[in-house]
C-alpha cells in the first residue's frame, strides 16, 4: 500500500533527453519558462508549443505523462480563463445584462492556458527524465557561486541527496513495525477518527526512534571515512557537458530567437 | 494427523504480482504442525521463511492456498483475522524496534490490551511474561529506551508471550547478540514451550540450537519446502543438506566423519552431551575401527 507511493516521478528510459547533462536541463527548463513569458501573441507561442511537442517525442515517454502531470492543476487551469474571459475588458464580442466578454479576454485566456500547461509540461519532463539524485547534483553545480555569499550549497544539496536516499528505507521501516504491531493486535483499521489516530502512536514513535538511530549511524560513517563536507570534495560522477548539450542548448536559443522574431515582425492579428 | 496446530494447503505467495518486479516469494507450501512441537525453520536468505511465517498469523494473505489455524481456515471471515493473531504470537526479527511505550510494563501490556482483557488480567499476564523473559519488577517502571540491547529484546518478546500465544513464532530471536544473551533467550524459550506446552516455530540460522532445541526441522530451499520431519531424521540427511548449501551441526559432522572412517558410532548425534556418550561407550569398547 505504502509502495504505492513513488516518489518524484523519475521515468527511466535512454533517450537523448534522458541523456542530457542535468545542468543543461535546468538552464534550458528556466530559459523555456522564461521563452513563454516573452511570448506575446499566438504564434510565437505557438511555436513555444512546439518546442515542448518536440522535446516529449525525443524522450519517447508515453504521452499520457503529459496528461497525468496536467489533471492536477486543470482547475486553475479553467479558474485562470474564466477569470481573463470575464474580466478583461475590451471591445464587446458579447453582451448580456451585466456580462460582457471581449475579443481581448478570450484570446488572453487561450494564451494563459496554453502558457500554463507547457510551463507545468516543461517542468514535468525534467523530472520525469532526470533522477532525483542527478537533480540535485546538478542544482548544487549550479548554485555553486552562491557560496562566495555563503549560502552553504554543499551541504544543502548533501541534505537533498540523503532525505531522497533514505525514503525508501523509511517506508520499508514502516511496513516493518506496522506489521509487528499488528502481530501484537493492533488494530489499524476500525474506529473513529481519533482512535484511527491513536493507533498511529505504535508505529510513529518507533519510526521516529528508527530514523534518528539512522541519521546518528550515518553520521558516523560518513565521518569515518573523512567526510569534512564540500571543499576540496571531488565526485565519481564527473558531469561534462557534450555534443547534445551544446545543441539542444542551440535549439532553445533558435526558437527563443525564432519567437522574438515572430513577436516583432509576425503578423498583427491575435496579439495582446 | 488430527491434532496439527498449523495446517498449511497449497500455500503460494507471489509479491507484485503483474509487474516487472514479480517475485514468487513461497510456493505450493504443505505442512502440518503438531501441537506442542519445537520447530526449527531453516533456510537461506531469501528462501521464504520470512514470508511464510507470516502466512500462519494472517498478516500476509496467501495469493493462493489456505492456512488453517486449529482446524479454522483463517481467512474466511477476514474481519476475524486478529483472533489468529493472539492466537499465533509472532516475534520478529530485531523486535526491540517496535517498543514505543513509555515504561516496560505498558509495552508488554499493548499486546494484552489489544485483546480486550480486563485490566487485573492485563497485569497479571504482564507480570507472567516479565517473570517468563526474566524482568524483575525494577525493570517494568523503566523506559523501554534505557535498557541495553539484549534487555530491549527480551521486553519485545515478553510483549508476544503476554498474549499467551498457543502457537509462538520467533524470527531469528538471537541475530546480533552476544553467546549469553543469546543462551538466555533461548532457554527461555525453551523454558517458555515446556511449561505451557504451546507449539513453538524457532526461524534461525544456527544448526547447533535447532539440534539443541527442535523437535522437528523444516527445511525451506528456493521458496519450497525442502524436507520436514524429526531433527534427528533430518540431520540424518547430511549430503542432502550439503547439496541445498546448508550444513549440519557441527559434532553430527565430526560423527558421520568417524562413521566413515569405521567407528561404530550412533548415525545421528545433535548435541555435545550426546557426543560426550557415544565416545565413552566407544571407548569401553576398546575403541577399535570395525572395518
Amino acid at each position: 500500500m505504502l509502495k504505492d507511493i513513488t516518489f518524484g516521478q523519475y521515468f527511466p528510459g535512454d533517450s537523448i533527453i534522458h541523456r542530457l547533462d542535468p545542468r543543461m536541463k535546468l538552464i534550458l527548463i528556466v530559459a523555456y519558462i522564461v521563452l513563454l513569458f516573452v511570448a506575446d501573441g499566438l504564434f510565437s507561442l505557438l511555436i513555444g508549443a512546439g518546442m515542448g511537442v518536440i522535446f516529449y517525442a525525443l524522450s519517447k515517454l508515453p504521452w499520457k505523462l503529459v496528461i497525468k502531470c496536467i489533471k492536477p492543476i486543470m482547475p486553475i487551469i479553467i479558474f485562470t480563463a474564466v477569470l481573463n474571459v470575464f474580466f478583461v475588458e475590451g471591445e464587446p464580442l458579447f453582451e448580456w445584462k451585466f456580462i460582457s466578454i471581449s475579443e481581448k479576454g478570450v484570446l488572453t485566456a487561450m494564451l494563459m492556458c496554453i502558457r500554463i500547461i507547457c510551463l507545468i509540461a516543461g517542468s514535468s519532463l525534467l523530472t520525469y527524465t532526470t533522477t532525483p539524485i542527478a537533480l540535485t547534483d546538478g542544482l548544487e553545480r549550479l548554485m555553486k557561486p552562491l557560496q562566495k555569499i555563503k549560502v552553504p550549497v554543499h551541504e544543502l544539496s548533501m541534505m537533498m541527496t540523503i532525505a531522497l536516499r533514505f525514503i525508501p528505507t523509511l517506508i520499508d521501516e514502516t511496513q516493518k513495525i506496522m506489521a509487528a504491531q499488528k502481530a501484537r493486535g493492533a488494530d489499524m483499521e476500525s474506529g473513529n477518527v481519533i482512535e484511527k489516530a491513536k493507533a498511529l502512536i505504535p508505529i510513529l514513535i518507533p519510526l521516529f526512534v528508527s530514523a534518528f538511530r539512522r541519521a546518528d549511524e550515518l553520521a558516523l560513517a560518513m565521518e569515518c571515512r573523512c567526510y569534512h563536507g564540500g571543499e576540496g570534495r571531488t565526485r565519481m560522477k564527473q558531469l561534462k557537458l557534450s555534443g547534445k548539450d551544446f545543441g539542444a542548448a542551440l535549439f532553445v536559443t533558435l526558437g527563443f530567437a525564432a519567437i522574438i522574431l515572430m513577436n516583432m515582425f509576425g503578423p498583427e492579428v491575435f496579439r495582446l | 494427523m488430527a491434532d496439527a496446530i498449523i495446517r498449511t494447503e497449497n500455500l503460494s505467495y507471489v509479491y507484485s504480482e503483474g509487474t516487472p518486479y514479480e517475485h514468487r516469494a513461497i510456493d505450493n507450501v504443505n505442512i502440518e504442525i503438531e501441537k506442542g512441537s519445537f520447530v526449527g525453520l531453516i533456510g537461506h536468505t531469501g528462501s521464504g521463511k520470512s514470508t511464510l511465517i507470516q502466512h500462519l498469523n494472517g498478516l500476509i494473505k496467501p495469493t493462493s492456498g489456505k492456512v488453517f489455524v486449529d482446524g479454522e481456515d483463517i481467512w474466511e471471515k477476514p474481519k476475524e483475522i486478529r483472533k489468529f493473531r493472539f492466537k499465533v504470537g509472532l516475534v520478529f526479527q530485531y523486535p526491540e524496534h517496535q517498543l514505543f511505550e513509555e515504561t516496560v510494563r505498558k509495552d508488554i501490556a499493548f499486546g494484552p490490551k489489544n485483546m480486550g482483557l480486563s485490566d487485573a488480567e492485563v497485569e497479571e499476564r504482564v507480570l507472567e511474561a516479565a517473570k517468563h523473559t526474566g524482568l524483575t519488577a525494577d525493570y517494568l517502571e523503566k523506559s523501554p529506551f534505557e535498557l541495553s540491547g539484549g534487555e530491549k529484546r527480551r521486553v519485545a518478546i515478553a510483549g508476544v508471550l503476554a498474549m499467551k500465544p498457543e502457537v509462538l513464532i520467533l524470527d531469528e530471536p538471537t541475530a546480533g547478540l552476544d553467546p549469553k544473551g543469546r543462551e538466555f533467550i533461548l532457554s527461555e524459550i525453551k523454558a517458555y514451550h515446556e511449561s505451557t506446552g504451546a507449539t513453538v516455530i524457532l526461524v534461525s540460522h544456527s544448526m547447533e540450537d535447532v539440534a539443541r532445541f527442535a523437535s522437528h526441522v523444516l527445511i525451506m530451499n528456493h521458496s519450497k519446502v525442502a524436507m520436514y520431519g524429526k531433527t534427528r531424521e533430518i540431520f540424518k540427511r547430511v549430503d542432502e543438506l550439503c547439496e541445498i548449501g546448508l550444513e549440519v551441526p557441527q559434532i553430527s559432522r565430526v560423527f558421520a566423519k568417524l562413521r566413515e572412517k569405521g567407528y561404530n558410532v550412533p548415525e545421528s548425534v545433535l548435541t555435545v552431551s550426546e557426543a560426550k556418550e557415544a565416545v565413552l561407550n566407544l571407548l569401553k569398547k576398546g575403541g577399535e575401527a570395525d572395518a
